[in-house]
């Protein structure tokens, strides 16, 4: 009865506005940005006066944000190539593999996804004082590869523990070398858990935040550090602009996923 | 197979010694967790009984002052409030998705997902906007009458606590679907049957069933706060630091080691021991992000 949608009497009506109102409150601020970039005000009024181009033209004609928006892609490329290759062998190693500690070694591998990132962000930007990495793309690309590289052992692990591996043993019994089964045979068929991987991991670089603030220099930072440091100073709709840039990228991510998926599933 | 006789006589095959195989796959994946991850984190640690003289003299001094004690009590305030409202937010709309038609519930998912994966950043400072006293928050508040004055609703704990119920209500909301979509319906109809009315049912069969769920749902959105930084550094005021806050301004402004590696560790020892009690009696659940 409290399991049937149709059953439930006055009670849905009730349900049904705390869900709507929730699903109304999670959107309203994506919306409200949106709307904002495109607002004449300065001031950030709602609804604004007009509409204009104005803070998208500012945000491009400003070197600084656009080469931090480069800088962002840069870092998040390296970062989603170097995750998936090492996500892919580690994952072979731990479902293929059998020796001591593996479930521990994979919790381990997993830790930095529930490590609270303040305290990874600040135990690396020490690290990278002493031995000279803080302020560079390399610094930026390792502290990126330790929060995106779990995602990626998930995704991959996931497929290939999913995939009956006596295919991949019929191909080399039909004359394939282990190494040509495992690229011709089991890469295709994991082909969704690397894609995840590469998506996850691409998100976590471009979107990171706490540990960008501190890997970053005057003279290199990301499209996030960027932001950061604008709305110290001020809430200026240039913001907003570069957050519904940020937005589009992630609904773009997202409908490319939910249509691979679709046709991997073919 | 080689066998052995166990003591009641029985011919047991004996236990199989199995090579150590697939390690190599892991050692590149072992080598940069050990030096990047691993090693850094434990030389933050060390440095807060080594720095600036060795010795808990940093936790003293965490546990000493009123205003180091006042942030740890806003940290866990805000943290439980989030938790409770998340709570309260998220099961009836995890129910209602969980029996809804399935038309409305893929565009209701479809906007939790596309909440989740917004930049953080860009959410923060959507609220940072509308909360603001001349934001929409207050004007439409103040339109409908409800106020005669702008609410303070940014640079103060509110603030932190409704952007932080924004993006924590995924979290909760997702794996409490989980748990109602698996709960039997035929339980209900069983309760119903014996008599039981509407509240009962809820009271008694439901919520009951649903409980692992919501307790485990619960402590993670509850430790997810405890360390967030980013969106109480912008929606909060200086006045109320969370702990987060506090490691990195130890760090960053007062350059004090020691007592960033010492606030850095009671945060992860709170954390971990939360994380230590879900795996214990709630098993694995998926982690958010940040």
């Amino acid at each position: 009865m409290l399991l049937n949608f149709d059953r439930l009497g006055w009670w849905k009506y009730v349900l049904l506005a705390i869900t709507l109102l929730t699903a109304a409150f999670l959107l309203l601020p994506i919306v409200f940005i949106a709307a904002l970039s495109f607002g004449s005000s300065q001031w950030l009024i709602f609804p604004p006066p007009g509409w204009t181009l104005q803070w998208y033209s500012e945000l491009f004609a400003d070197p600084r944000w656009v080469e931090s928006a480069l800088t962002s892609f840069k870092i998040a490329v390296i970062v989603t190539i170097l995750s998936v290759l090492l996500g892919l062998v580690t994952s072979f190693g731990l479902v293929r593999g059998s020796f001591m500690f593996r479930d521990a070694l994979k919790a381990l591998f997993l830790t930095p996804m529930i490590l609270p990132v303040v305290v990874l962000a600040v135990a690396l930007y020490a690290f990278f004082l002493r031995i000279g990495l803080g302020g560079t793309l390399t610094g930026f690309v390792i502290s990126h590869l330790v929060l995106a590289l779990p995602f990626s052992i998930l995704s991959i692990s996931s497929a290939l523990e999913g995939f009956d591996k006596s295919i991949e043993d019929a191909a080399v019994l039909c004359g394939a070398s282990p190494l040509e089964a495992k690229i011709r045979v089991t890469l295709p068929a994991i082909s969704h858990g690397l894609f995840s991987a590469a998506v996850f991991s691409f998100l976590t670089s471009w979107d990171e935040v706490v540990v960008a603030i501190f890997m970053s220099s005057p003279t290199l930072q990301t499209l996030p550090v960027k932001v950061w440091a604008t709305l110290r100073q001020d809430l200026t709709p240039v913001v907003a602009a570069a957050s519904t840039l940020l937005i589009l990228l992630t609904i773009i991510l997202m409908a490319l996923v939910a249509v691979v998926r679709k046709v991997l599933k073919q | 197979m080689s066998t052995y006789s166990d003591a009641s006589g029985a011919i047991m095959p004996l236990p199989k010694i199995r090579r150590a195989t697939g390690f190599g796959g892991v050692v590149p994946a072992l080598a940069f967790v050990g030096i990047f991850f691993v090693a850094p984190v434990a030389i933050l640690l060390l440095r807060s009984v080594l720095e600036p003289v060795p010795g808990l003299g940093n936790y003293a001094q965490l546990i000493g002052s009123a205003t180091y004690l006042k942030i740890f009590a806003n940290t866990f305030i805000v943290s439980g409030f989030v938790t409770a409202i998340s709570l309260a937010i998220g099961f009836p709309v995890a129910w209602a998705l969980a029996i809804m038609p399935g038309r409305l519930s893929s565009v209701i998912f479809a906007i939790l997902l596309l909440s989740m994966w917004t930049n953080l950043l860009a959410r923060t400072y959507a609220w940072m906007v509308l909360l603001q006293r001349t934001g929409l928050i207050n004007k439409m508040l103040m339109g409908m009458g409800l106020i005669d004055q702008p609410l303070a609703l940014v640079n103060n704990l509110t603030g932190v606590t409704i952007g932080m119920t924004y993006i924590m209500l995924p979290f909760i909301i997702l794996p409490l679907y989980g748990v109602i979509k698996k709960i039997d319906p035929s339980t209900l109809q069983a309760a119903a049957l014996c008599g039981a009315n509407r509240w009962q049912c809820l009271t008694r069969v439901l919520l009951p069933l649903a409980m692992p769920g919501m307790a485990a749902g619960a402590l993670m959105v509850f430790v997810m706060s405890l360390g967030y930084f980013v969106t109480p550094s912008l929606l909060g005021g200086t006045a109320n630091m969370m702990l987060a806050e506090l490691i990195a301004q130890f760090v960053q402004s007062l350059v004090n080691w020691g007592m960033g590696g010492a606030a850095a560790l009671v945060l992860l020892v709170v954390t971990l021991s939360l994380y230590a009690v879900q795996l214990r009696f709630f098993g694995n659940q998926n982690p958010g992000r940040r």
